[in-house]
C-alpha cells in the first residue's frame, strides 16, 4: 500500500510486451517456413518485424517512485472520484495508469481525466493517464464501506517493445447511500422543551403568529396588537407559537436483503434512511440511529454534519451474518429518547422486529414505517406454488394490517420516487402522537 | 475496426486462389479464419467486465468463462501463423507473399493500437526502422522473383539462406 502523498519506490517487474511476442511471432514464422519451403520471400516477409525486434535495448529502471492518493475517502454512490498519482524516476518511458477494479467500482473511460503532467519530461504519446501526475478517475456503483482495487502502473518503451508492471493496493473508501429525495417532514404534535425551528401548539417565544389576548403588567410593549386593541378598547397583544425541536430515530431494518440486485430492500432501507436523516438534520432537529441487524447498533439523537457522518459510518458498519437465534425483542432505551418520533424502515419480513415494534408502541412511541418490500418469492407456476405465494402475500397484509390496528402508520415506498409521496398524508398537519 | 478488416484481407489474400492450395490449406483456412475472428472480438470486448451477480444463471456464466477464454489466447499470433502457412501451402507469387507480409504487419500494429488504447502518433518513433524493413522486403522480393542460378534443391536453400543473412544483416547494421 502506497502512503498517500509520500512516494515510495515501486519494484517493476520487466518483460516484452504483447507487441514484441507478436512480431517475433512473425519474424520466426517467417524465417522457419522461408527455410523449410526454400522460399525467400518469406525471410523479406519477416525482414520489418526482425529490424523493429533488433531495436531492443535492456536500459530501464528496476523501480520508480509512486505516490497515490484518492480525491476522496468518502463519496455518494454513483459519484465519481479519483486517485491522484505522480509516479517518477521513469525517465523517458511512457507510463500507463490502470485501475484493476475491486466489486462495485468501475473504472471510467479516459478522456474523464486526462494527463496533468510529467514531472520528468516523460513524453506524452496520446495513451491513456500519461505522465507524472495523472487522475485516473473511477466512480462508485454501491454502497458500502470497500476497496478501491489496485493501481497498475506500466511502463512501455518508446519501440513499446517491453513493459514494466507494477501493482499498487490502493485505499479504502466509504460510499454512502444515495440519500432518497424529501422536501417535507412529518412533525408531531407533542415536541420536547428545547428550542428548535418546528411551531408548537404552546405559545412561546418564536416568529410564528399564534393569536391576541390581553395585556398584563410585564408583557413586551413592542407586541402590542394596536387595530385589536382599538377595536376592543383594551390592550390586546400578539402570541406567537414556541419554537421547538423534535427528537427523530431511524430505524433501518437490514435483516433481509431480498429483490434484484441494486435495488433490493437493504439498499432501499439505506438510501430511504439517509434520505430521512439528511432532511430531519437540514431542518436541525434532532436526528438519532438504530441499525437492526445481527445486532442492535445505535448513535444517540444529535445535530448537524457531523452528527450525518456519525449515522453514514454506522449504516457502513459490517453488517456481519444474521443470526436466527439472536433473540432481540426490546430496543435499547438510551437509543430511544421520550417523546420521539421514530421512523422505520423495513420490509417487515422479521416476525422479531415486528414484535418490537408492537413493544414500542405499547411503551407509547409515536411510530411510522415505510414499507419497502419489493420482492415477492418465485418459485413454479403451478397450483401449488401459486398457492404458497397467495399465503404469503396474506400473511404479510396480515402482519401491516395488525400494525396498523394498534396505530402505526405504514406507507410503501418503492425505492424509485421521492419520499415525500407516500409520506403526504402525515407532512400536510401536525402526527398527533398519542400515549 | 481496422484491425478486423486487416485480418480479414489477410486471410482472404493469403487463401486466394481458393482451390490451388496443396493438402492441409482448408485446415490453415479454418484456423485463419477462427484465430481472425477471436482476435477481432477479444478488441471489441476491450476491458469489459460482465456486472457480477450472485445469482447469476448458467448462460451468463458460460458467457464469462467465454469471455476469459478469449482474453487468455494468443489469437493475433495464430492468424498471422495461418496466414503464412496459407501463403506457403499455395505457392504464390514474390510479390504476392510481399503483399501479405506488409498487411500482416499493419495488422499486428493496428491489434497493439487498439489494445493499448494509443494514438497512431506512437507509432512516429518506429518509422524510421519500419520504412528500413519494407525496403528489405522488397529488395528480398525481387531478389525472389530473378532466375535461379542453378537448378534442384540447393539453389532454392542457397536463396533462401541468403535472404536469412540479408534480413539478420539488416537487423545487426541498424543504427539504433
Amino acid at each position: 500500500m502506497v502512503t498517500p502523498g509520500h512516494p515510495q519506490p515501486v519494484r517493476l517487474s520487466w518483460g516484452p510486451s504483447g507487441h514484441a511476442k507478436r512480431l517475433l511471432t512473425l519474424a520466426l514464422a517467417g524465417l522457419a517456413i522461408a527455410v523449410l519451403a526454400r522460399r525467400a520471400e518469406f525471410a523479406a516477409a519477416a525482414a520489418p518485424a526482425v529490424l523493429l525486434l533488433a531495436t531492443w535495448r535492456r536500459d530501464r529502471p528496476r523501480s520508480v517512485l509512486v505516490s497515490a492518493t484518492l480525491t476522496a475517502r468518502r463519496m455518494v454512490e454513483g459519484e465519481y472520484a479519483a486517485v491522484q498519482v505522480t509516479v517518477s524516476g521513469h525517465g523517458a518511458l511512457a507510463v500507463e495508469l490502470r485501475i484493476d477494479p475491486a466489486s462495485a467500482i468501475t473504472p471510467v473511460a479516459r478522456g474523464t481525466a486526462g494527463p496533468v503532467g510529467s514531472d520528468d519530461g516523460g513524453p506524452d504519446d496520446g495513451g491513456p493517464n500519461h505522465g507524472g501526475r495523472s487522475g485516473v478517475p473511477f466512480l462508485a456503483t454501491h454502497w458500502g464501506s470497500r476497496e478501491v482495487g489496485v493501481l497498475e502502473i506500466i511502463l512501455r518503451d518508446r519501440w513499446r517493445l517491453s513493459e514494466g508492471r507494477a501493482a499498487v493496493p490502493l485505499p479504502r473508501i466509504d460510499c454512502y447511500p444515495l440519500p432518497a429525495h424529501q422536501r417535507t417532514r412529518v412533525v408531531l404534535s407533542r415536541l420536547p422543551s428545547r428550542l428548535g425551528e418546528h411551531a408548537a401548539r404552546v405559545p412561546g417565544e418564536g416568529t410564528e403568529f399564534a393569536g391576541v389576548r390581553e395585556f398584563v403588567p410585564g408583557d413586551r410593549q413592542r407586541r402590542i396588537n394596536w387595530p385589536a386593541t382599538t377595536r376592543r378598547g383594551s390592550l390586546q397583544l400578539n402570541t406567537f407559537a414556541a419554537e421547538r425541536v423534535q427528537n427523530v430515530v431511524v430505524l433501518a431494518d437490514a435483516t433481509a436483503d431480498v429483490g434484484s440486485p441494486g435495488s433490493t430492500t437493504s439498499d432501499l432501507v439505506h438510501r430511504g434512511a439517509a434520505g430521512m436523516v439528511r432532511s430531519y438534520l437540514a431542518a436541525r432537529d434532532r436526528v438519532g440511529f438504530i441499525g437492526y441487524r445481527n445486532q442492535i447498533s445505535w448513535i444517540s439523537p444529535g445535530t448537524g454534519q457531523r452528527q450525518f457522518h456519525r449515522i453514514m459510518d454506522a449504516m457502513l458498519a459490517e453488517p456481519g451474518n444474521w443470526d436466527a437465534r439472536s433473540g432481540i425483542r426490546r430496543l435499547p432505551r438510551a437509543a430511544l429518547p421520550s417523546g420521539a418520533l421514530i421512523i422505520v424502515f423495513s420490509p417487515l419480513l422479521d416476525s422479531r422486529l415486528v414484535e418490537t415494534l408492537r413493544d414500542l408502541r405499547e411503551r407509547g412511541f409515536t411510530l411510522l414505517i415505510i414499507d419497502v418490500l419489493n420482492a415477492a418469492p418465485g418459485g413454479g407456476k403451478d397450483r401449488i406454488s401459486d398457492l404458497a405465494r397467495r399465503i404469503w402475500r396474506m400473511e404479510q397484509d396480515a402482519i401491516r394490517f395488525s400494525l396498523r390496528e394498534l396505530g402505526i402508520p405504514v406507507v410503501y415506498w418503492d425505492g424509485e420516487q421521492s419520499l415525500d409521496e407516500p409520506l403526504a398524508p402525515y407532512t400536510r398537519r401536525v402526527m398527533v402522537s398519542r400515549r | 475496426m481496422a484491425a478486423g478488416l486487416l485480418a480479414a484481407a489477410c486471410v482472404a489474400w493469403s487463401a486466394s486462389p481458393l482451390a490451388g492450395g496443396g493438402s492441409g490449406t482448408r485446415p490453415a483456412l479454418i484456423v485463419g479464419i477462427s484465430c481472425a475472428a477471436a482476435a477481432v472480438f477479444r478488441l471489441a470486448a476491450g476491458d469489459w467486465v460482465p456486472p457480477a451477480d450472485v445469482f447469476e444463471n448458467l448462460v451468463v456464466r458460460t458467457g464469462r468463462l467465454l469471455l476469459e477464454a478469449l482474453r487468455a489466447g494468443p489469437w493475433a499470433e495464430g492468424t498471422v501463423i495461418a496466414a503464412l502457412a496459407l501463403e506457403a501451402l499455395h505457392h504464390s507469387r514474390p510479390w504476392h507473399t510481399g503483399l501479405l507480409a506488409v498487411a500482416l504487419t499493419a495488422f499486428l500494429f493496428a491489434v497493439h493500437l487498439a489494445e493499448s488504447g494509443a494514438r497512431p502518433a506512437v507509432l512516429r518513433p518506429q518509422l524510421p526502422v519500419l520504412t528500413a524493413g519494407f525496403g528489405l522486403l522488397v529488395l528480398c522480393c525481387g531478389a525472389a522473383l530473378l532466375p535461379a542460378a542453378g537448378t534442384g534443391a540447393a539453389s532454392g536453400w542457397l536463396r533462401a539462406f541468403a535472404a536469412v543473412a540479408a534480413v539478420a544483416a539488416g537487423a545487426l547494421a541498424l543504427p539504433v
